[in-house]
């Protein structure tokens, strides 16, 4: 680590790019992540994360730029990498054949641990992942959140700087999905995470800084607060009719050149306006229309997300 | 540097261990059955193949077969199995070790899954039918054994490297692995073949495997070329497997 007050980055992604055949995944992608962070990819599919991972992880080689972790580069030095990354692939890819006790201990050897040494550190991580008593089990008989908390045991076995994590919490169901997120935030600190992610509500809740990306370009960077803020010029409001014939205000509003979104679930319309004053304009629209409450919308993620790539997240 | 290697060999010997019963069961079935439907059976029909009784003839085949047989069949499934659906070689890839080291302990692990499995039917036949050979034959016989298992978990593992779908390999083994086996010379001496085909068929290190085998078995004989044959092949078709698996994973 530096001496000065400027935070070292831990990975430093330079110019990414990767294509397959004609199709361009990552696209001139550059980003810098610090060390300590939490930091959180999100996108929509397809939208080039995994691939960006893989890449980061040494298991597939880009097509033009050049990345680093902690210091050393992706192509030059990938066997160093791989000694100091941990990595949780999107798919599960526990060995069903092994114990959950003899996954981990592959694994350790694979890294070159000497069994005194893995055969506590093995212990300590069943036992922080709640898998103590069920060491000696198949993987196969694991709940999905199980199998998920001995893949993230796994891939921290040998103690990495940097932890990779793709979707870590994809087909949970929301208890186990909270378990995840506890043990990743009591890692905090300890080491780097990269995680991607396609719940909005997971990176807000984990990340310290947050990238959106889409068709594999980096299109937004920041807190989640910065990234709402990147929304301060528009307001959602969401406007509650209590007649019928709906549709047709939500055409007259939709017409309207201030409207930037409008969405229509019942009774209840919801309007992306371009700024504030706009609503005197939507107000005077609607006069005489059966309108039962007009209220402001606190912006979330999603939000930004929708304004930026232009679709919702799909989970 | 090899130490990748013996940690995934050894995962592999550790399943193997595990359902050793079912996987020898399931493996002696077929050439037993073999043996007693032809050897047996046919025996009468037949008479005598080279000097020999048909059983006596196709016993050492029988034993080849299973052999390298096994060795293809665990490295070409093994490596598809953990390539695209268990995704474990992922897994070992993001370690430190190379990938050399990974595809080493694939082929270490067929090779091993073939010898065991060709012993285990030899034990079985020499156990259960009147076919015999002198001990000593042995050494000989597994000069040809050793490579030859080395041989076939080589063209397994780059046919479970190269193939993504099961109906793939399915498909290759049925057209190009038995026939190759069959063709060899392990139901019938080389003789049988017209003679302008006796040639091509020679120049294949599958007949200088099964030839060179079972006269190594029977007799004693020592078919130099031949374990040369066989062995080089192993060499180039390992070289070929490192090499293919290596361009593979760098996709
Ligand atoms: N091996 C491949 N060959 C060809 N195209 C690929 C390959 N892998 C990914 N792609 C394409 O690259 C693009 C990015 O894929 P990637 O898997 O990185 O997206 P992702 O953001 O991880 O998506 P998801 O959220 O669905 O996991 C997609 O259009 C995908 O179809
Ligand atoms: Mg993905």
């Amino acid at each position: 680590m530096g001496c000065s007050d400027m935070p070292v980055p831990s990975i430093i992604i330079n110019s990414l790019t990767k294509s397959y055949g004609g199709l361009t995944a990552l696209d001139s992608f550059s980003l810098e992540v610090e060390q300590g962070a939490i930091f959180g990819l999100l996108g929509p599919n397809g939208a080039g994360k995994t691939t960006l991972i893989r890449i980061l992880t040494t298991l597939m080689r880009q097509s033009a730029g050049d990345a680093s972790i902690e210091g050393l580069d992706i192509l030059r030095s990938g066997r160093d990498i791989r000694r100091m990354i941990g990595v949780v692939s999107q798919e599960n890819s526990l060995d069903r054949y092994l114990t959950a006790r003899e996954n981990l201990e592959l694994h350790a050897r694979l890294h070159g641990m000497e069994k005194q040494l893995y055969k506590s550190r093995i212990d300590n991580l069943l036992e922080l992942m709640g898998l103590a008593g069920r060491q000696l089990d198949f993987p196969d008989t694991f709940s999905g959140g199980m199998q998920r908390r001995l893949v993230i045991a796994r891939a921290l076995v040998h103690q990495p700087q940097v932890l990779f994590l793709d979707e870590p919490t994809t087909g949970l169901d929301p208890q186990s999905r909270r378990a995840v997120w506890e043990y990743v935030r009591s890692l905090a600190g300890s080491m780097t995470i990269f995680l991607t992610t396609h719940y909005l509500e997971e990176a807000e809740q984990l990340c310290d800084r947050i990238a959106i990306m889409d068709h594999g370009r980096l299109i937004a960077l920041g807190s989640t607060q910065e990234l709402k803020e990147r929304l301060s010029g528009a307001t959602v409001y969401e406007i509650e009719f209590s007649g019928q014939d709906i549709d047709r205000y939500v055409v007259l509003l939709g017409s309207m050149p201030c409207v930037i979104d409008i969405k229509q679930a019942g009774s209840k319309v919801t309007l992306t306006l371009e700024c504030w004053e706009c609503l005197s304009e939507i107000v005077t629209s609607l006069n005489g229309a059966p309108v039962r409450r007009i209220s402001l919308l606190e912006r979330t993620l999603e939000d930004v997300f929708i304004s930026l790539t232009g679709e919702k997240v799909r989970e | 540097m090899l130490r990748g290697s013996l940690a995934i060999w050894q995962r592999d010997m550790l399943i193997l261990r595990r359902s050793i019963v079912s996987e020898l069961m399931a493996v002696v079935a077929y050439p037993l059955t073999i043996y007693l439907a032809f050897g047996i059976g046919m025996q009468g029909y037949i008479g005598l193949v080279d000097g020999a009784p048909y059983s006596l003839f196709i016993a050492p085949g029988l034993i080849t077969m299973t052999a390298v047989n096994a060795a293809y069949n665990e490295s070409v499934w093994s490596l598809w199995f953990h390539r695209r659906v268990q995704f474990t070689i992922e897994s070992y890839r993001v370690t430190p070790i190379s990938v050399s080291e990974i595809v080493i302990a694939k082929i270490f692990t067929g090779f091993t899954h073939g010898i065991i499995k060709g012993c285990a039917v030899g034990l079985v036949l020499f156990a259960i039918t009147p076919f015999r050979f002198p001990i000593e034959h042995l050494l000989q016989y597994l000069l040809f054994l050793i490579p030859g298992s080395a041989l076939f978990s080589c063209a397994g593992i780059i046919s479970g490297t190269i193939m993504d779908k099961p109906e793939t390999i399915g498909k290759v083994e049925a057209v190009l692995v038995m026939p190759l086996i069959f063709m060899s010379g392990l139901f019938f001496p080389l003789s049988s073949y017209p003679s302008a085909v006796i040639p091509w068929v020679r120049a294949l290190p599958t007949t200088a495997l099964f030839e060179g085998a079972r006269r190594a078995l029977v007799a004693g004989e020592m078919m130099s070329m031949s374990v040369l044959q066989v062995s080089l092949s192993a060499l180039i078709t390992f070289v070929a497997a490192v090499v293919i698996f290596r361009y593979k994973m760098s996709e």
